[in-house]
């Protein structure tokens, strides 16, 4: 016998309210972006933008260099996503299927540096891309980070999940690791790739610290730090700020929407211990 | 293939570790002894421990809602959960730049919204109470999405025949969460506190996009650790000795706080009879 609890009224009211509180925030800003300048300052404000423009959509273009911005956001998450699957692929390919010497050890050290704040090493890392003459360049953006624990370590979780006869029997057969690793391994974790994917393109949108310290020339950032400099700049012109935020949110909201299954199963993962 | 692996290893394992151990020129401890005598370090970690004391219950209490809302078998529950997740996917800084222009002192809606109601606008930026209150809004707002997944998935795996056999014992729906949902849910709540323990000590977006270094209140009221550390190593001439000390006590402390978190995990964490 299964227990169907009718939902009651009060979860219906409780759901549309946090819905609602969740959805005001991001209303407020598509509608400060639609109005002029002169409409932001009314006191007291007016929540629907009247008469509704693009003005503020059009300043954003000639204010910040966008598509720049946009296409270094783009090649980074794709740069970042490329070097973090080749690491840790290769990495959890060692670790949990050949087990080389030491494989403990090195889980054990993964572990805890899951643990330490990236944040914190960014002088060292600074001082390395710097002497590789790597400053204001879209690699400097991604090199320290396609290292990623982390992904190492989902990676990890998903290969020990392939039956080792399959591995094994192939051994047999004399195919080298990186056939194996290709013609195995990846087709049966493609959802775990796929995660690990997701995952990091959704870090490397999170940046902030580590493109402002490396990148000092604005055409080399990405959206997030490129919109930060807005802001210094121009405090008091709220309409462009939001056309702006709403104009660099919107790709990853769009991408979200499509692949929402991929994205909410990928993030239940990542919490799997 | 080894060989590859080492040598990835060793690249990003030197990242990691190369300077970590204070200046060029070797100065001993001296960087060490000065951190005793910063009063800014202090406020630093003092503010960052603030806000995490505030932000954590937040996420956990706000992600524990959604998930048992997530969960409900209403019509429209995709539509609800795809709303639960857009924070997360909201560039971070287009939201707390939206947040900056919520709670603007002048022109800001929130206060506009107070006025209407007959209170008096409040300085938000302007007070050690203002500045916590926007950053846990702001850091609960954009950080809650991902461990409402990670609840919603933990909930899920509870049997269901747990819930029948409480049900015919005559538990109602908030005797059932409290004792079986909780404890039950216990792994994935101390994932969920622990990683937003960890994201909260290093908190650094909000304050920089919403105080900038030359405002005064930034000194005060929204310097965190990682904020300070930032403003020692690349701002004016840098001090990169001593912010590199800086960051060995961020370290320490993060250290510190997860292995507090890992023995008190096994004392009230239930993994289950097997487990």
């Amino acid at each position: 016998m299964l227990v169907h609890n009718r939902p009651r009224w009060w979860v219906y009211v409780l759901i549309i309210v946090v819905g609602a509180v969740i959805l005001a925030p991001f209303a407020w800003m598509i509608s400060t972006a639609l109005m002029t300048t002169g409409q932001t300052l009314k006191v007291p404000p007016n929540p629907i933008p009247a008469p509704a423009t693009l003005d503020g959509v059009g300043e954003v273009f000639t204010r910040i260099p966008f598509f720049t911005l946009l296409w270094n956001t783009v090649l980074a998450s794709a740069g970042r996503v490329a070097g973090t699957l080749v690491v840790a692929t290769l990495a959890a390919y060692a670790l949990a299927i050949i087990k080389v010497r030491g494989s403990r050890v090195i889980l054990v050290v993964i572990l805890t540096l899951i643990m330490v704040p990236g944040d914190i090493f960014i002088i060292p890392n600074y001082a390395i891309i710097s002497s590789l003459k790597l400053t204001d360049t879209i690699v400097a953006l991604i090199l320290p980070s396609i290292f990623d624990v982390f992904a190492v370590f989902l990676m990890y979780q998903f290969f020990r999940g392939i039956p080792r006869e399959l591995v094994e029997a192939a051994r047999m057969d004399g195919s080298s690791h990186l056939r194996i690793l290709m013609t195995i391994v990846v087709p049966i974790a493609r959802s775990g790739i796929i995660t690990v994917a997701l995952l990091t393109v959704l870090s490397e949108w999170k940046e902030l610290l580590w493109p402002i310290v490396v990148n000092r020339s604005v055409d080399k950032l990405t959206l997030g730090p490129g919109l930060a400099l807005l802001r210094g700049a121009y405090t008091t012109d709220w309409n462009v700020l939001m056309s702006a935020g709403v104009l660099a949110a919107l790709p990853m909201v769009v991408i979200f929407l499509i692949l929402q299954k991929r994205f909410i199963a990928s993030v239940a993962r990542s919490g799997l211990k | 293939m080894f060989r590859f692996y080492g040598f990835g290893y060793n690249v990003w394992l030197s990242l990691n570790d190369a300077g970590a151990f204070g200046p060029p020129k070797f100065a001993g401890l001296d960087n060490y002894a000065r951190l005793f005598a910063d009063d800014q370090l202090g406020v630093a970690l003092a503010n960052t421990f603030k806000f995490a004391l505030f932000i954590v219950p937040g996420v956990v209490i706000v992600a524990l809602l959604c998930a048992v809302l997530m969960q409900q078998k209403v019509r429209g529950s995709s539509a609800f959960r795809a709303i639960v997740f857009l924070p997360a996917v909201a560039l971070p800084t287009a939201a707390i730049l939206l947040f900056g222009w919520i709670f603007q002192t002048q022109y800001g809606i929130l206060n506009a919204t107070i006025r209407g109601l007959g209170g008096s606008p409040v300085s938000w930026f302007g007070s050690a109470t203002g500045v916590t209150v926007v950053v846990t809004v702001i850091v609960v707002f954009l950080s809650f999405s991902v461990p409402t997944i990670i609840l919603y998935a933990g909930i899920q795996d509870i049997p269901s025949d747990v819930y029948e056999a409480a049900s015919i014992d005559g538990a109602g729906p908030i005797r059932r969460f409290f004792s079986i949902t909780l404890p039950l849910l216990s792994p994935s709540l101390f994932f969920v506190i622990l990683t937003t323990t960890i994201s909260t000590l290093k908190l650094f977006d909000v304050v920089y996009i919403l105080l900038p270094p030359e405002l005064p209140a930034s000194a005060k009221f929204g310097l965190t650790a990682v904020y300070y550390y930032y403003q020692l190593a690349f701002l004016n001439t840098g001090d990169r000795g001593y912010a590199s000390a800086v960051s060995m006590v961020l370290f320490v402390l993060i250290l510190a706080v997860s292995v507090i978190m890992f023995r008190l995990q096994r004392r009230f964490v239930h993994y289950g009879e097997d487990g």
